[in-house]
């Protein structure tokens, strides 16, 4: 079997742009070409009106691609600076499928101090102490090895200690049988001796057989004879020797081999025992091994050899385990029509892609280019963004890795490269022993550590702590022990960390500056400085970019306003000023209405009292008002009344002073604008013609005016002077008669 | 010796008459003479001093011959109100009408529209002329 796992346990999705984003790029997609500009104000308008009715200027891909260029600039900014912070290696921790589940899930277990841990801790550290060295004597490795079962039964042991005990149990067994094989070859040895020395006594001649030849034909015979009675004597012994001496033999290759493979499997569980943080374990095994096996011989050398002999079958290739680093952009848009075809094509070749865009489903699973199953878990992106049926999805994956390669013999060969690794790292038990030893120490002064930090509210460098000593010695009683609570304030860092990054991805600059305030008030060793700062250029990039924007719908420049608008979007969808400029174009859009804007005009000419104004266009504000259907209807008609009633009286003052002129009379005329004048000064018209009236009737308005100016002072003599001559000037004049009568009064205020 | 004795001597009563006469006559010119020099001693308003500034002028007499225009009010505490045109116009050609008070003292006087008189007045507060004193020429 030959196959390829994979696995993308890091996905940055690039989220599609905002509401308001959207809202911006509609509209500025369909919105018409500027007229060339007059004003400003006026360019304003237009602007406004086009951004609000729509023309299209770019294709809406553009847009998109214009708006991501923009939020992956500012994201992976952002990105860069919280991956390259110190959290890093703690959140790439926690977010390792493999270990980050096991450890949220010991974050969130409460403290080990259930009376049953309680008693399984005493026992292993009986059994530890029965096998410690100054106690080593043959009751007390019994006793410990009673204990083992005892100490199994404890659900936090996992049959580990039943393991050690079956290893011991067997490797006793091993040694029974090899003193029985020993006491066997013993035994033959002796036959063997015996075998020899009848073979030598069967090889001898009898020289006092009394069947002896005495002549020299016969002793031919006879020797011959004596020949072949040496054979038929010494062939059984010889036999029987070489059945003995095969027997020896064999007994002793089998005394090594059972030895060996009781070492080789002890020190495998060792190493195991090792590799699985059972560092008690380890402890525990080691000294049932130095027991079981008190020929000194501490090296892994069974180990290693045992390794050297599984050999390597190098047509099967290795099983890798697949880590990949490969930060890439992907994006594809699938056409209407098109779904479930694979379009979504990663943008970097060297980095495998499982994922699969298809329509508007993007699972982010499916077949790998290379020759094995894989399995592709991720988040994409996918916005369905237009009524064919079209896709977008965009992902931007941060690391895979995977198994690679598996077969029984890739495995088999995996295994001998592990145990060939394990051999040449570990020389000796004793070396395991000490590491394991080390590692205890270091794990309890690691949580010390983490409890101290904790006490000063340093959370990420508490973390940190807690992240290696749990990964040094998770099953270790003072890991254990730690309290819900302690582990729960860094599995809320933890969180918020992911909060961070996940805003940063998102390019949400509200929840990221969010976010990181809130892991400064959790913790107060985390450094912000490079996230903040990123944080406000990134903001800094999104105004700039609304600045320029609006510097462009001044020019009537619509295509620079969609541009800068959309980047703005981009790099931060929830820009504040976004909306604004929304809220400004759709007011001067407004306002390019003729209704709304004769309107807005008669609010401003009459705020601004010119009542002349709205006079000159009376038709297109009565029009306007009459029409208003809005909460201040009421109070425009009223304002209007007073505008028409006002400009009536104006208007006749100034027709009737212009038929009085025209008798030459320009004293009258001139007396009956003052008199409208003086009632609505304001009014440019009549402050003009009464202006032009002056120069007519000079001597006749200076008398007036210095009356007037007396009366003010309350000179009433000199007023009452300067009124009587300016009525000898203009004898009809109604306001020096007016004038007279009333300093008459105010000089004598009985007179009759 | 007899004829220059004759031509030398006038009755006396006629020198008493005449004597008493002369009296009369003294006595009366003295009499009418005295108004007349109140009025040559006074100074004569200037109307373009009076129109530019006639605070300027408070407190002081002055006589101006004038006619009367028309009469403006009439109060029971503080008398008349008159405008006069002055007799004297103004240099620039502008016509000189003034409003005169003729205080309650002087109430015994006749005053009519286009009457002239020669008044001495007085410019008081607020720049008005209180008439002290006036008669016709």
């Amino acid at each position: 079997m030959s196959g390829r796992i994979t696995c993308r346990f890091r996905s940055i999705q690039l989220s599609s742009p905002t509401t308001l984003a959207t809202l911006v790029l509609c509209a500025a997609l369909h919105a018409q070409s500027p007229a060339a500009p007059q004003d400003n104000s006026q360019t304003m308008r237009e602007t406004g009106q086009q951004y609000k009715k729509g023309n299209a200027l770019m294709s809406a891909s553009d847009n998109r691609i214009m708006g991501r260029e923009g939020m992956e600039a500012s994201n992976l900014a952002l990105q860069k600076s919280i991956l390259n912070s110190k959290i890093n290696t703690f959140i790439a921790f926690f977010n390792n499928p493999l270990a980050g589940t096991q450890f949220e899930q010991f974050l969130n277990a409460p403290a080990a101090t259930s009376e049953a841990a309680k008693i399984y801790r005493e026992r292993i550290d009986k059994i530890m102490d029965l096998l410690s060295s100054g106690n080593t004597t043959k009751e007390n490795q019994d006793a410990a090895f009673v204990l083992l079962p005892k100490a199994s039964e404890f659900e936090s042991d996992a049959n580990i200690c039943t393991t050690i005990h079956d290893a011991v149990y067997a490797a006793a067994n091993s040694r029974v049988e090899i003193r029985k094989l020993t006491e066997l070859n013993e035994a033959l040895e002796k036959q063997r001796k015996v075998a020899e020395f009848n073979l030598i006594q069967a090889t001898r001649d009898r020289p006092l057989d009394a069947n002896a030849p005495v002549d020299k034909n016969n002793v031919t015979n006879n020797n011959a004879n004596q020949l072949l009675e040496r054979q038929a004597r010494t062939d059984p012994a010889k036999r029987e020797l070489s059945s003995i001496g095969q027997t020896i033999e064999h007994n002793k290759v089998q005394i090594a081999s059972s030895a060996l493979q009781a070492k080789f499997q002890f020190q495998a569980l060792i190493l195991q025992l090792f590799v699985q943080r059972r560092y008690q374990h380890v402890i525990i095994a080691n000294r049932f091994y130095r027991a079981l096996f008190d020929d000194g011989d501490q090296s892994l050398q069974s180990f290693q050899l045992m390794a050297d002999k599984l050999g390597y079958n190098k047509s099967a290739g290795q099983a890798k385990i697949m880590a990949q680093a490969a930060p890439n952009a992907t994006g594809a848009t699938a056409a209407g029509g098109a779904r479930g075809a694979n379009a979504n094509a990663p943008a970097n070749n060297s980095a495998p892609n499982a994922a699969t865009g298809g329509g508007a489903s993007n699972s982010g699973s499916g077949v790998p280019a290379g020759g094995g199953n894989g399995a592709g878990v991720g988040t994409s992106a996918s916005t369905s963004d237009d009524d064919s049926g079209g896709a977008t999805a965009g992902s931007l994956s941060g690391m895979q890795f995977g198994v690679e390669n598996v077969s029984v013999e890739s495995l088999m060969n995996a295994v001998s490269s592990g145990m060939k690794m394990a051999s040449r790292t570990f020389k000796s038990l004793s070396q395991l022993d000490g590491l394991a030893n080390e590692v205890i120490r270091d794990v309890n002064e690691g949580v010390k550590s983490y409890e101290f930090l904790l006490s000063q509210n340093e959370i990420e460098g508490a973390t940190a702590q807690l992240v290696s000593v749990w990964s040094k010695g998770q099953y270790l009683p003072s890991v254990q022990l730690l309290t819900q609570d302690q582990k729960r304030r860094s599995l809320k860092f933890a969180q918020l960390v992911n909060k961070l990054i996940s805003s940063g991805q998102s390019g949400n600059m509200d929840a990221l500056t969010e976010a990181v305030a809130e892991i400064k008030k959790v913790a107060n060793d985390f450094d912000d400085t490079e996230i903040s700062a990123n944080i406000r250029a990134t903001k800094m990039a999104s105004s700039m970019h609304i600045a320029q924007a609006r510097i462009a719908a001044s020019k009537g420049d619509l295509q620079t306003v969609q541009t800068e608008i959309t980047r703005a979007a981009g790099i931060w969808p929830n820009n504040p000023e976004l909306q604004t400029f929304s809220g400004d174009m759709s007011k001067l859009s407004e306002q390019a209405d003729p209704r709304v804007r004769a309107l807005s005009d008669f609010d401003q000419f009459y705020d601004q009292k010119n009542f002349r104004q709205i006079f000159d266009g009376i038709d297109k504000y009565a029009v306007a008002v009459a029409t208003d259907t809005s909460a201040s209807a009421g109070a425009r008609r009223d304002k209007l009344e007073k505008v028409k009633a006002r400009m009536q009286e104006i208007e006749t003052s100034i027709m009737r002073a212009q038929e009085i002129s025209k008798r030459d009379d320009y004293a009258g005329a001139w007396e009956g604008l003052e008199m409208t004048f003086q009632k609505y000064p304001d009014d440019m018209k009549l402050s003009q013609m009464r202006a032009d009236l002056t120069t007519q009737a000079p001597d006749f308005v200076h008398d007036f005016r210095q009356a007037k100016s007396f009366e003010e002072r309350k000179e009433f003599g000199s007023a009452l002077a300067w009124y009587l001559r300016s009525q000898s000037r203009y004898p009809l004049s109604d306001l020096s008669k007016q004038g007279i009568q009333r300093v008459v009064k105010l000089i004598m205020p009985d007179a009759n | 010796m007899s004829r220059q004795k004759k031509s030398q001597g006038l009755p006396p009563w006629l020198i008493i008459l005449l004597v008493v006469l002369a009296a009369a006559g003294g006595f009366y010119g003295l009499h009418q003479n005295g108004g007349d020099a109140s009025l040559r001693t006074t100074e004569e308003l200037d109307p373009a001093i009076y129109y530019e500034n006639a605070n300027s002028l408070r407190g002081n007499t002055y006589k101006i011959d004038a006619e009367i225009d028309s009469a403006l009010g009439n109060s029971p505490t503080k008398g008349r109100l008159f405008s006069v045109n002055l007799r004297n116009a103004a240099k620039n050609g502008a016509p000189v009408i003034l409003p005169v008070l003729v205080p309650m003292e002087l109430g015994n006087l006749t005053i009519q529209k286009g009457q002239h008189y020669l008044m001495k007045v007085k410019v008081v507060e607020d720049g008005l002329l209180k008439v002290e004193e006036a008669r016709k020429p």
